[in-house]
């Protein structure tokens, strides 16, 4: 999931500012500490950061925004990659205005 | 006539089910050959069509036309083999391709190590032909793995179909009740409780059934695997990953997002504001497994 904050500076230049959260079990060889992706290098999950059954996944993201700045566009894009991270599916994407005014 | 036609129909089909037999292939043609199930398609053509699409077509394919089992064909010490790569591919056995429980589970006792050496090679040149016709076939699901309780039920027996009821007089062959195909373990057989230790060398490939079990069952979930994957007897059993749009549509329906947003100004320090946005996302899934898996 990639949370993008989009908003323009004082001076008027477009900035982006983006937070990611990754969804997946992580494993290793159990011989050293390195992450392995293949089932042939894998033996078994060190971290599980995926999406189980029934277990809702809660997040927060802030930004802090410079000095005068009152509002910013934000994306949410949740994507599922496969086999590598340029293969990618696309799942939701969600864009509000948040506004720092009443 | 339409007895004679039955009777032709019964042979042609029964005689490929037949070559599952003791004699071990040596090839991959003899191999693909014993487990050769394209006879199925003359009268279950929508569920054939479905399953040509499907993972278990090209269950040695991977993603969108990959090798994936060619990291263990390589020469052993050559950059990205594995330690069940040997230095010579005709060295290959079948032990050497332990993915074979999963995908390919009819060379585990039914395919010579020439199988694994010719595999090997075929890897190596990038013969995605050859690789191809290495198939989990209707034969496999519906014969080599459709009994679970062999001590008490005995193996799959030659030339049977099981399958979720007896279908007397099944112009194809029999077709015997199979205790488990309408059940979460028969897929689990292979979708995965997670490391396989059974091995000299260990490895984990799916983790899917594990999470089935000890996440969505203690849970409450009551849905098997084909419950939601092979919904009115789809074949295709879902997700397809070459077909981008259905896997997005796919895992949309599956996570439900939610976002909330705040906007406001943030106060640490007297009089420095600091302007703040605050996202709030919830996804939930309905699956019955963890996402993604693997």
């Amino acid at each position: 999931m990639v949370v993008t904050a989009s908003y323009k500076d004082k001076d008027g230049k477009a900035v982006e500012s983006k937070q990611e959260r990754h969804y997946h079990p992580q494993a290793t060889n159990c011989r050293d500490t390195k992450m392995k992706y293949g089932a042939q290098w894998k033996i078994a999950n060190i971290r599980d950061t995926s999406i189980q059954p029934m277990q809702p996944k809660k997040e927060t993201f802030e930004f802090d925004l410079p000095e005068g700045v009152r509002s910013a566009d934000v994306t949410i894009d949740v994507v599922y990659e496969a086999v590598n991270p340029d293969n990618k599916y696309p799942i939701h994407s969600v864009t509000k205005k948040v506004s720092l005014d009443k | 006539m339409r007895f004679i036609l039955l009777l032709l129909i019964a042979a042609f089909v029964v005689m490929p089910l037949s070559n599952v037999e003791a004699q071990k292939a040596k090839t991959i043609d003899e191999l693909a050959k014993q487990f050769d199930s394209s006879q199925c398609k003359s009268c279950h053509a929508e569920i054939y069509a479905q399953w040509e699409k499907s993972h278990h077509a090209r269950p040695l394919m991977g993603v969108k036309g990959g090798l994936m089992l060619t990291p263990l064909a390589l020469k052993k010490g050559q950059p990205g083999s594995t330690a069940f790569s040997e230095d010579d591919p005709k060295k290959m056995k079948i032990s050497n391709f332990p993915c074979f429980k999963c995908h390919l589970p009819q060379a585990v006792n039914h395919a010579e190590d020439s199988v694994a050496v010719e595999l090997a090679e075929a890897l190596i040149a990038k013969d995605s032909a050859k690789v191809a016709k290495l198939q989990i076939t209707c034969i496999v699901c519906h014969n080599e793995k459709a009994i679970i309780h062999k001590r008490e039920l005995g193996a799959p027996e030659k030339g049977v179909i099981y399958g979720k009821k007896d279908v007397p007089g099944h112009a194809g062959g029999a077709v015997k009740k199979s205790a488990i195909m309408n059940d979460s373990v028969f897929c689990g057989q292979c979708h995965g409780l997670g490391p396989n230790l059974e091995f000299d060398q260990g490895f984990q490939c799916a983790n899917l059934y594990g999470s089935y079990l000890h996440n969505y069952i203690p849970n409450g979930g009551t849905k098997t695997c084909q419950n939601c994957h092979m919904e009115k007897g789809d074949h295709l059993i879902a997700p397809n990953f070459n077909d981008d749009k259905q896997t997005s549509e796919l895992y949309a329906k599956a996570l439900a997002l939610d976002v909330e947003t705040l906007g406001y100004e943030w106060l640490r320090k007297a009089g420095t504001l600091v302007p703040k946005i605050v996202v709030g996302t919830k996804l939930t899934s309905n699956a019955g497994h963890r996402i993604p898996d693997g």
